[in-house]
């Protein structure tokens, strides 16, 4: 399963949208997928990520899903908030 | 740079308060529209970095929406937040401003052993805890210190009778005004 993000928007910040974005992405894309499926998680075309946002997605999903795997993170906020959740959360990707 | 921009910001709350003021973001949405417009503005300036840009929308983003997070229901003045910038060739400044309930009652309500705002402030900055306990929270204003620094920005963050100044340095001082709520002002100079 590859989630794009760019789908939820091109700048992804604060946590209320962040949950919007959870909630849709478990009724739409992630229902009744099985916990050990590889989860692709697509940051192209994302411009700005803040950690709020992305705690209330990214966190979530490594919690649910075993194997996670981040692709295209190469933009500087992208990088500087994933830095972020593995510095002070359980967010290990 | 304008130093009436900086007046009005500090102030706005406890004497210039102007509901029609452009730079006031009654709700979210509106400050998040008016957020979008400034990096949309700032990307047609050469002088800007677009990584930076990026960047220092997240920064911004984080704080502003912080105000909204931890003071829903709880403003001791007027809900929301001010939030206005001021650019030229060489320099950059944001300002956002809330009448909250700042750092210190925000956090004393998790961690009562915190004494004043100086402490509040450092362990905002500096400590993995959470102001909306039990929910687990409070990497946005880490996020935030990091990449003031890595940015090459500068930030005062005031609350309460306390600031934390962060570049390449960090210093969390007193302050003789006393702030309600919380006050950030981010500075980037541009090399041209």
């Amino acid at each position: 399963m590859k989630i794009e993000l760019k789908k939820f928007g091109d700048m992804l910040m604060s946590r209320p949208a962040g949950k919007e974005a959870y909630l849709a992405m478990s009724a739409y894309l992630l229902r009744d997928l099985d916990k050990n499926e590889v989860i692709e998680i697509d940051f192209s075309g994302v411009k700005v990520l803040a950690p709020s946002w992305a705690d209330e997605v990214l966190s979530k999903l490594a919690k649910e899903y075993k194997n996670i795997k981040l692709l295209n993170t190469d933009n500087a906020s992208v990088q500087a908030c994933l830095k972020t959740l593995r510095d002070y959360s359980d967010f290990k990707y | 740079m304008n130093e009436n921009f900086k007046k009005i910001g500090f102030e706005f709350f406890s004497k210039n308060f102007d509901e029609e003021s452009l730079n006031y973001c009654r709700t979210r949405d509106i400050f998040q529209a008016r957020l979008d417009s400034m990096i949309n503005v700032l990307l047609k300036d050469k002088n800007q970095k677009v990584d930076h840009i990026y960047i220092l929308s997240a920064i911004i983003g984080e704080i502003g929406n912080n105000s909204f997070d931890h003071n829903i229901g709880s403003w001791i003045n007027e809900p929301g937040v001010f939030f206005s910038y001021n650019f030229n060739k060489s320099n950059l400044e944001i300002l956002l401003a809330d009448s909250g309930q700042g750092i210190y009652n925000t956090l004393k309500k998790v961690k009562p052993e915190i004494k004043d705002d100086r402490e509040a402030m450092k362990v905002a900055f500096y400590e993995k805890v959470s102001g909306r306990a039990p929910e687990s929270r409070g990497n946005g204003l880490k996020f935030v210190k990091e990449n003031i620094k890595n940015t090459g920005s500068y930030l005062e963050f005031f609350s309460g009778q306390a600031v934390i100044k962060i570049n390449e340095n960090e210093i969390i001082e007193e302050t003789n005004n006393f702030y309600q709520g919380c006050v950030a002002l981010i500075k980037k100079k541009y090399e041209n």
